[in-house]
């Protein structure tokens, strides 16, 4: 047995050694060196739920995409976004409007030994997705027919032209190992019941989220033999994480962003993943005080868009002019009102409403609150005292929603932002009429939206769609219920050694980063 | 009685040039002067409206014509910080007055009333203390919404047995004194007792401890308005510069620079004004002891 004992003198030499180490940084960066295969991100909080039925989504994604097998990934095209095939299929094609036929690449084991990734797996794993919280992605889906050990077909129930960007690219597209996962009770939290990719997971609460690579994994090797997510929350704190070298990578805020833009720091490179979100401020038609649609025309002349994207994003987000966001089919280039306080004096006077008072909610964050101050000092000019009321994300999810409570009949504005997938349909379908009291907190109905809704999932010809997604947002344009303001980047600053890999709503892909 | 009123005269004269020949408390009288002033005179000092607006000039640097520099909407950092100190001033003098009186009260009641009630109130003081002023608050504000209101009852609040403990010592040592006796004999009520007679005794004491909390509870108003859930935009407090001075520090560290000095200087000032207050008034708690 040896025995391992500190004494004065070997605690000194120690010490000593240390001490000479840190005289010489070439030293440690040759340590640093030795680690290369090494990548260090941010995760901004633990994972809390990797079951793609139950996630969150965010970071959950991220660990599925780098775990779980997927049929489908987003792949850059220029300004956007369109899918490939993943290294688990040898084929996934539409072969008609409503059936798309798929193989697996053969021999892809599952860990633990539950045997190879099966077509059985892939029907399992949509199956118990209808049933899942996450089911409004696969409402298009019939069912998955297995017609071999590694082939099968989704049999959509009507066409349905962007299921495989919308559904199969996204996390909710992840497949999990039936056996394994009955195993586990039919759902599974914060560790994966089997894995079938290029890195396994653990993760330490509070600390770190560690992939390393899978040695079952047989298909194509990941750039990085390990990567190690630090829980950083804030994103300013992950900024000096990045700057002071800790991580190899971070999203960047918006005041960041424009400095890095203008000053970039050495052996940096910035990333944008996409623009799928979309800001706005919405305003509650059926609210007495906003029943008037001279009101609320007056509030979209009154509000200054520029001033809130120089204001509070430091001139790094594009310009909204409605849901879909810009690259996607259907994004447009003007929108049906501008900014004109005299016309809104106008339209305030016609209203004959006077010495109006909003209330003005908001999530406490940052970018909203400074926008929020812009609006309320727009509004202002125009007669209209709002009150800004900064919220906690917890009732600020649900104060539109009839089920959680009152807080919608009081409802008056709020600054809302959405993100997308890259597909028109996606942002259109929380503004139908059904919709009311869930997600459409501006409350309107209109039947010639509802029905182009349903002729957008299955219209093929790109032209038509376009012209659909046009119409539906000058409808909502005549509302009056909308100011749109903005589609906030996802943007990653990097070591220039790295090559980033985002989907379009930001998630990182980690095993496609390369060392370049 | 020309004697006594003599020799009041010289412990006067020789307490005030103690104080002025203390640093400390020279400088705590002119941080709290300059306090004071500022916040009563914001609106007349401040170079520019504290709201208006210059996008432009987002985040400039401290110059001539900003000697703060500008917030991210151009706002005049200075104006901001005037105008904030009138936040601190509201939430300082209401609350601390406030707490004090209601402690006041409490605490004589406590020390002068029957053990039950001694007991009772002592519990309640200590239940109060024991809860943390941003958990409450986050408490409240989760019911209520953030404002300013909810920021003064929470300062109300958890200050309140600070005073409550202080007056309840005070009295209990009182309550047995000849003269106290004395006026109890004579018939005299309790709440004659405990105003006309006690209180006066107490009072000196708890000025001190009020003068040493002010830069307490300016702290906590910050503190809250730091966390989002004090004063509501656009209203300017050193906590909400500070909040947004720390999200572009890297940026525009001037912000938290001019945002966190009003808050050394009052914290400073009270402080050095209380300790100097207290040496001369009670110097059996004094420095060097």
């Amino acid at each position: 047995m040896t025995s391992t004992k500190t004494t004065r003198r070997t605690f000194l030499t120690s010490a000593a050694a240390i001490g000479a180490a840190g005289l010489f940084p070439g030293g440690v960066g040759m340590l640093r060196a030795q680690e290369g295969s090494v990548l260090n991100l941010r995760l901004d909080g633990d994972n809390s739920i990797l079951d793609p039925g139950y996630m969150v989504g965010g970071t959950e994604i991220e660990a599925q995409k780098q775990c779980l097998p997927f049929l489908a990934e987003y792949v850059r095209d220029g300004d956007t976004f369109t899918w490939q095939p993943t290294d688990y299929v040898t084929r996934l094609e539409y072969v008609d409007d409503t059936h798309i036929e798929f193989e697996l690449a053969p021999g892809l084991v599952w860990s633990g030994g539950n045997g190879t990734l099966k077509a059985s797996d892939v029907a399992y794993s949509y199956a118990r997705m209808k049933d899942s919280e996450w089911s409004g992605y696969f409402d298009a889906l019939e069912t998955v027919e297995v017609t071999g050990e590694l082939t099968g077909t989704l049999i959509l129930n009507k066409p349905f032209a962007p299921f495989i960007m919308v559904t199969l690219c996204h996390g909710p597209g992840a497949i999990v190992c039936e056996a394994a996962t009955e195993a586990a009770g039919g759902r599974f939290t914060t560790e994966f019941p089997a894995v079938c990719g290029p890195y396994t997971y653990s993760a330490t609460p509070g600390q770190r989220a560690v992939f390393e690579k899978n040695p079952e994994w047989t298909g194509p090797a990941p750039g990085f033999d390990r990567v190690v997510c630090h829980v950083i929350t804030e994103v300013q704190a992950a900024e000096l994480a990045y700057e002071a070298g800790e991580i190899d990578c971070t999203e960047l805020g918006p005041d960041s962003l424009a400095r890095y833009s203008k000053e970039m720091p050495d052996n940096t490179a910035i990333t944008t993943a996409g623009q799928l979100q979309y800001m706005w401020m919405g305003m509650n038609t059926q609210h007495p005080k906003l029943q008037d649609i001279k009101v609320r025309q007056a509030i979209q002349h009154a509000v200054d868009v520029d001033s809130i994207l120089a204001g509070a994003f430091a001139g790094t987000s594009a310009k909204s002019h409605g849901i879909v966001c810009p690259g996607l089919l259907g994004a447009r280039s003007d929108h049906g009102y501008s900014y004109d306080p005299t016309k809104a004096r106008e339209l305030m006077a016609e209203s004959g409403v006077t010495g109006l008072e909003l209330t003005l909610r908001t999530l406490n964050w940052q970018e909203r609150l400074l926008t929020a101050q812009i609006i309320q000092a727009n509004l202002a000019a125009i007669g209209i005292t709002v009150n800004i009321l900064p919220m906690e994300s917890g009732p600020f999810w649900e104060m539109g929603m009839e089920e959680a409570g009152d807080t919608w009949e009081n409802l008056e504005l709020w600054i809302m932002r959405f993100a997308t997938v890259p597909d028109p349909y996606e942002a259109t379908q929380w503004f139908v009429s059904e919709q009311v009291g869930v997600w459409n907190w501006e409350r309107w109905t209109s039947e010639e939206f509802d029905s182009l809704y349903e002729e957008g999932l299955s219209e093929t010809d790109e032209s038509k769609r376009e012209a659909i997604y046009f119409r539906m947002q000058e409808i909502m344009d005549e509302t009056g219920a909308y100011v749109w303001i903005n589609h906030e980047p996802e943007t990653y600053a990097h070591k220039t050694g790295i090559e980033v890999v985002a989907a379009p709503s930001g998630e990182l892909n980690y095993h496609r980063f390369k060392p370049v | 009685m020309p004697e006594d009123r003599e020799s009041a005269g010289r412990e006067r004269r020789e307490k005030l040039k103690r104080f002025l020949t203390d640093w400390q408390a020279v400088t705590g009288l002119v941080l709290v002067v300059l306090f004071f002033a500022s916040a009563i005179f914001a609106p007349w000092i401040a170079p520019y409206d504290p709201n208006a607006m210059d996008i432009p000039a987002r985040m400039s640097g401290p110059t001539w014509v900003h000697i703060a520099g500008t917030d991210q909407l151009g706002r005049d950092t200075f104006s901001r910080i005037l105008h904030g100190g009138r936040v601190a001033l509201y939430i300082a003098a209401i609350g601390v007055s406030a707490s004090l009186a209601i402690g006041l009260v409490l605490g004589m009641i406590a020390g002068y009333g029957p053990r039950w009630l001694d007991n009772l109130l002592l519990l309640a003081f200590d239940a109060v203390r024991s809860l943390p002023a941003v958990i409450l608050a986050l408490a409240t504000v989760a019911l209520t919404g953030p404002s300013l209101t909810v920021v003064l009852a929470i300062v109300i609040l958890t200050t309140i047995p600070s005073y409550g403990r202080v007056a309840r010592t005070a009295t209990l040592a009182l309550r047995h004194t000849e003269f106290i006796l004395a006026e109890r004999s004579l018939g005299a009520s309790t709440s004659r007792i405990l105003f006309q007679h006690v209180m006066p005794n107490v009072i000196g004491p708890l000025l001190i401890l009020a003068a040493m909390e002010v830069p307490v509870v300016v702290s906590i108003e910050a503190g809250l308005s730091f966390l989002g859930i004090g004063v509501l935009p656009p209203q300017a407090s050193w906590g909400t510069i500070l909040n947004e001075g720390y999200l572009v520090i890297r940026d525009a560290p001037w912000m938290v620079i001019a945002g966190g000095i009003p808050l050394i200087l009052t914290t400073l000032g009270f402080t050095f004004l209380g300790e100097a207050l207290r040496d001369i008034f009670d110097p059996r708690m004094g420095r060097g002891r």
